[in-house]
């Protein structure tokens, strides 16, 4: 069995990185000058992952204010709103509110795949994207289309997003669904989920490409349905609420895909006990029988400050290893 | 001074309010040591006679310090108990940020936190009252870091106990409404962090002689409607505009029967709802036939703190009008 290592997502912003973006926001910045910054600070983000031998790395998306933000900045009849709760994190997220089927007036990724996976060989650029159905229900549809019309139109930009970024030579495409793992979510919009990020992957060549659900852990009925996604990998969070997601594992598994164990909690400071989790991950393995195993964290690390994401990223490096001197080999790009 | 709080939908706040310039600067001066803790209160007194006349234009009935002490409502408590250790920057919202405190020791309520701006509003709120407004216990935990306890009902068990000495600190001295805010339970809302935060607030609020008060929002007020209805409180607070009023019909189906604090008006949103709007909400809310005009608080869904002070004080307005309308006609 093949072991690798990829961060979930996003990373905090270090002191250079807050206080570029605030003396920007007040004009005191230009923004050559906040590219630079962000450049450097992505930069350093990557080499600590490539430093902990991390396969999949990304650019730490410190730019991003949230999920969302880049995209309703990126394309038209769409605005940022008030704040809300995301999800039971102590952060707030802008609403997207869409008053007509969004259009794409630049892309968001392939620029960023062109400056950064340079940066990240020999390791591979992970690229990731907010699900169309997550997007669409954290969103208010003034459009007056349903929302499911409104997934679907969500779907086509972010599959030209995949499109360009793979163009531009990104190695791994990562769909978020977060609404999926919550306890309201239903057997239908677990459907709707798999048919677009079908269409969503299906435009990453041959790169690999996954699920991921985090915040909590998926009902059965929903997750029956998310193994048909034709995605490569599908991730779950294993620590936040391990019995459940445990067992969701040892009873389905992840039928004919790799599975990504989010392992080291990132939305906690103390350091993860990496001999506890090594168990965790052999136990997953013999349930689920996984010829691909990927290793990340529970969810992006952006929740905890800059110090201890470096730190997680470290231990996310010490515990592949461990996997893999138990259970498998290295997995490369 | 005495003032007669309306018997019918009597209208409150939640707790926050827009920062007043002098508060940051106080925060600020704090922060870098230039002041002590009693010259940090001198100078957000101002800030909060400020608050205070806001709410006595706008004709609120039971009112608050508008927390302009509180840099975030979880650090603001950390600062002040033994146990906490200043934490490091995490993200709220955009590029906004707080210092997530970490817990580092054993908790324990040092001396009186929230008492002396309390009797300050208290002193000039022309004898309307004042709510004791502190953040809870899960919410202290949910928000913070915990590198000490690795045990979550040990440390909300004695966050509890911390919390409840400083309640008995604003009752002796003459609080009738004490609010405990827990906007943390709604975003997870299950049985077992239910059950552990009732097992708190049985500490926080045994025999205590005042109004007992929860406030939560967001998230899934819903889910977590079933599990609470037997906490020991006499009034829940909760966000009702946001979210459309859809907890109203749960309310009716779970059998509500205390005190509710009926939000009316959105915090999120920098449109002033109308006299009319927030009229038609109290309509609603008696119309589903869940309370008596008595046991109905009128208020924002939460605090203010993050909208311009003028469109605070013109919802706030709003607000009280229809309040004194829905007076004359239930």
């Amino acid at each position: 069995m093949s072991v690798w290592a990829s961060p979930l997502g996003g990373y905090p912003r270090s002191r250079v990185v807050r206080r570029a973006l605030r003396d920007y926001e007040r004009g005191l910045l230009g923004y050559g000058e906040l590219e630079r910054v962000v450049g450097e600070a992505s930069s350093l983000i990557i080499g600590s992952q490539l430093s902990s031998g991390l396969t999949y790395v990304v650019d730490g998306m410190v730019d991003w204010h949230d999920i969302f933000r880049p995209f309703i900045e990126s394309w038209r009849n769409v605005t940022a709103s008030g704040l809300l709760r995301y999800f039971d994190n102590n952060f707030f997220y802008r609403i997207p509110v869409f008053t007509e089927k969004p259009e794409a007036s630049k892309l968001v990724w392939a620029p960023r795949v062109r400056r950064y996976a340079p940066l990240a060989e020999p390791s591979g650029l992970k690229i990731v994207v907010p699900g169309p159905v997550t997007f669409t229900s954290m969103s208010i549809n003034k459009t007056g289309y349903s929302n499911e019309e409104l997934a679907e139109a969500i779907a086509k930009l972010l599959a030209d997003e995949v499109k360009a970024a793979i163009e531009a030579g990104a190695s791994m495409v990562q769909v978020d669904e977060p609404m999926l793992a919550d306890h309201d979510a239903t057997r239908d919009e677990a459907l709707l989920a798999v048919e677009l990020v079908n269409s969503i992957v299906a435009s990453a060549g041959g790169a690999k490409t996954a699920l991921a659900l985090y915040f909590d852990v998926p009902r059965s009925e929903v997750y029956d349905a998310i193994l048909d996604v034709k995605a490569n990998c599908i991730s779950l969070d294993v620590v936040d609420a391990p019995e459940r997601a445990l067992k969701l594992i040892e009873s389905k598994g992840f039928s004919d895909h790799c599975g990504i164990l989010g392992l080291v909690n990132s939305r906690t400071i103390y350091d993860d006990p990496v001999d506890k989790l090594v168990e965790v991950a052999l136990r997953v393995a013999r349930s689920s029988k996984v010829g691909e195993m990927g290793v990340t964290t529970t969810t992006w690390l952006d929740l905890i400050p800059y110090s201890y994401s470096l730190r997680k990223t470290y231990l996310l490096g010490v515990l592949t290893l461990k996997i893999q001197e138990n259970v498998g080999v290295a997995g490369g790009v | 001074m005495g003032y007669s709080v309306p018997r019918k939908f009597p209208t409150t706040v939640v707790g926050s309010y827009p920062k007043m310039p002098s508060a940051l600067e106080a925060i600020k001066r704090r922060r870098s040591g230039e002041i002590s803790e009693s010259e940090f209160n001198e100078m957000v007194k101002v800030a909060v006679r400020d608050v205070v006349e806001d709410y006595l234009w706008a004709g609120v009935d039971v009112i608050s310090d508008g927390e302009q002490a509180r840099e975030d409502m979880v650090v603001y408590f950390a600062e002040r108990f033994k146990g906490y250790s200043v934490g490091d920057w995490v993200r709220v919202f955009d590029n906004e940020y707080f210092r997530k405190p970490v817990v580092t020791g054993r908790v324990e309520w040092l001396r009186p936190i929230t008492v002396e701006l309390w009797e300050y509003a208290s002193s000039i709120s022309a004898g309307r009252p004042v709510k004791g407004i502190l953040t809870g216990p899960y919410t202290m935990i949910e928000w913070s870091f915990d590198l000490h306890y690795r045990d979550r009902r040990e440390l909300i068990l004695d966050l509890a106990k911390a919390i409840r000495r400083e309640v008995e600190e604003l009752v002796r001295r003459g609080a009738r409404y004490i609010q405990i805010d827990e906007p943390a339970l709604s975003t997870r809302p299950w049985r077992e962090d239910a059950e552990l935060l009732k097992e708190a607030l049985d500490i926080i609020f045994k025999g205590l002689e005042a109004k007992r008060i929860v406030h939560i929002c967001f998230g899934r007020l819903e889910r977590i409607l079933p599990y609470i209805l037997d906490y020991p409180v006499d009034q829940f607070d909760l966000e009702m505009k946001n979210s459309n009023f859809r907890l109203l019909a749960y309310l009716k189906e779970y059998g509500y029967n205390k005190e509710i604090g009926f939000g009316v008006v959105d915090v999120h949103s920098f449109q002033v709802e109308s006299v009319k709007e927030i009229k038609e909400a109290i309509d609603k809310l008696m119309k589903t036939d869940i309370v008596s005009p008595e046991k109905a608080y009128i208020d924002p869904d939460c605090g203010l703190k993050r909208l311009p002070r003028d469109i605070a004080k013109a919802k706030l307005k709003n607000m009280v009008e229809a309040a004194r309308q829905a007076r004359e006609e239930w």
